[in-house]
């Protein structure tokens, strides 16, 4: 698995120092004019790791084509992600590297203030990124202008990484998302042209402005370029780590520790994610391109082995109780669906359904679709509707029979 | 469809979530293109209004008691392709509630029996 992003030393020795960095990558190479950086990451491909996978390149050159110099760039690494731990890891142990790409992204589109989004939970991140940012305060290298830079921890929160309510929260406090148009790129912090760019993808950025595109091609073995942080769990050794885009599921599953044998279904991409059969699972390669084409997504970049014990109603009504509970109770379709979609698989899944509960978590899972200002309500939905396909024998013997076919068909609840 | 040509108004509806309070006037004046959830949330009909209910689709847009509804134009920049035609906003569909009266109160008050839209149970963390 190459390691580009976690190469040098490892992740658990902490945060890597200015120096350590600074002698195993160099500078970052002096100023260059905007299009040639952006021009530079459409070159590579690179697409968007904070879960949309939309391509950084086109993002960037739309901020800077509106922005007239006064843009900000947000640094996302809220990571409310429940099964993600790849942004923490990554601001914990390379610092340096997500500080260099926010310092490319505000040369690139012409921003006077950047801001630091991280997750109030993620404790280590927040120490390491405010110790590099001492660090290069007091040691300046960077032939890039200093643009200053505000560390803004938002509450626990699934919704508070989303890129409106992440420019909420800077606003006004309110890590709730907003009715978009306006999109962040068009009025974002402070009413300015927004850059809003997940962690990872920034330090992606910080190597190809070193190394350049072609470089930046040379890893994946699929239809995407580039390598990318994963995070895998539900194996014997959960963990976050660096694969070439298009490594298999299958190969993972032998790194943490699963047994290929197993072939239980995986989700994939996080709680915004798709389940999939362990059948199709295990040669799936993990590239954004063509998880999409087989219905899945990349995602937060979400590897969790569900394995063969777990009853997969149970554990979807848990992530739909979850999901539930974190909609920002903004939108109606979001408040009443997703509680509704939560309570009647809490039914199925301890043996106490109403007759149609079933049936109506098929079609809710159809009808909430993109009826929210967020994509809150799409992600659930499509979570629960590959849930209903991977596990159907599940559902159906649960809601008919109260009995749990993972359990041996033992009787479900009382 | 009967094979009658629908004239295209080029502007399609659009909804703030957010702000969308479920008091259905919209469904009530445009039951063609937008009905209603079990909760009482609009479902917008794909597409774009058909001309000759866009005066009825700008009465309903103008009546929202908070203003959740526009009217958006549909540029050509946009989608190079031809929007496709409206499928279901096509033909007055066989009314299923009340007949729309003359004299309908504009703002009619929200149901009773509809719970407010941030229930107790709602803020709740497993």
């Amino acid at each position: 698995m190459t390691a580009r992003l976690l190469s040098g030393p490892s992740t658990a020795a902490g945060a890597e120092s200015l120096a350590g960095h600074r002698a195993r990558l160099g500078d970052l190479p002096g100023r260059t004019d905007r299009a040639h950086l952006i021009g530079m990451i459409d070159a590579a491909g690179l697409l968007g790791r904070g879960g949309a996978g939309f391509p950084v390149g086109r993002k960037w050159a739309s901020v800077a084509g509106r922005a007239k110099g006064d843009a900000v760039v947000l640094a996302n690494g809220a990571e409310g992600e429940p099964l993600a731990h790849k942004d923490r890891v990554l601001m914990a142990s390379r610092p340096h590297l997500v500080l260099d790409g926010l310092e490319l992204a505000a040369e690139a589109v012409g921003a006077r203030r950047t801001v630091l989004y991280v997750g109030s939970e993620h404790v280590d991140a927040r120490i390491a990124l405010e110790r590099a940012l001492a660090e290069r305060a007091a040691n300046r290298t960077s032939p890039l202008p200093r643009v200053p830079t505000m560390l803004v921890t938002p509450p626990v929160s699934y919704i508070a990484g989303e890129e409106s309510a992440a420019v909420h929260f800077v606003n006004i406090g309110d890590p709730r998302p907003t009715t978009v148009p306006p999109r962040p790129y068009e009025k974002g912090v402070g009413g300015r042209p927004t850059l809003v760019q997940n962690v990872e993808s920034l330090a992606h950025v910080a190597l190809i402005a070193r190394y350049g595109a072609d470089w930046y091609r040379e890893a994946g073995r699929a239809e995407t370029c580039g390598t990318a942080l994963v995070t895998v769990t539900g194996g014997a050794r959960p963990g976050v780590l660096e694969i070439d885009l298009g490594t298999t599921v299958g190969e993972l599953a032998e790194w943490a520790g699963v047994s290929a044998s197993v072939g239980s279904p995986v989700l994939l991409g996080g709680y915004f994610g798709t389940i999939i059969s362990g059948a199709e699972a295990w040669r799936q390669p993990l590239d954004p391109v063509l998880l999409r084409r087989a219905g899945a997504a990349f995602g937060a970049g979400v590897v969790a082995f569900l394995g063969d014990e777990a009853c997969g109603v149970t554990t979807t009504a848990r992530i739909m109780d979850y999901m539930a509970g974190s909609s920002a109770a903004q939108c109606g379709p979001c408040v009443f669906g997703l509680r509704a979609i939560a309570d009647a698989s809490a039914r199925i899944a301890t043996g106490q359904p109403r007759q149609d509960d079933l049936s109506r978590l098929r079609g809710w899972s159809q009808s909430i679709t993109g009826r929210g200002a967020c994509r809150m309500p799409d992600g659930t939905t499509a979570l629960l509707a590959s849930s209903l396909r991977v596990y159907d024998a599940d559902w159906t013997s649960h809601q008919h029979h109260r009995r749990c076919a993972m359990r041996r068909g033992a009787r479900v609840g009382a | 469809m009967s094979g009658r040509r629908v004239l295209d108004s080029g502007q399609h509806i659009e909804i703030d979530r957010i702000s969308c309070d479920a008091y259905g006037t919209c469904a009530e004046l445009l039951p063609e293109g937008i009905d209603l959830d079990e909760w009482g949330y609009p479902v917008i009909a794909p597409g774009n209004v058909p001309a000759h209910l866009l005066d009825i689709a700008k009465r309903a847009v103008d009546n929202c008691p908070v203003l959740a509804l526009r009217l958006v134009k549909v540029t050509a920049a946009k989608g190079a392709e031809p929007a496709p035609p409206p499928p279901v906003l096509a033909a007055r569909r066989p009314e299923t509630r009340p007949d729309r009266m003359e004299g309908t109160p504009p703002w009619p008050p929200r149901p009773a029996n509809r719970p407010a839209k941030r229930g107790p149970e709602q803020r709740r963390r497993s």
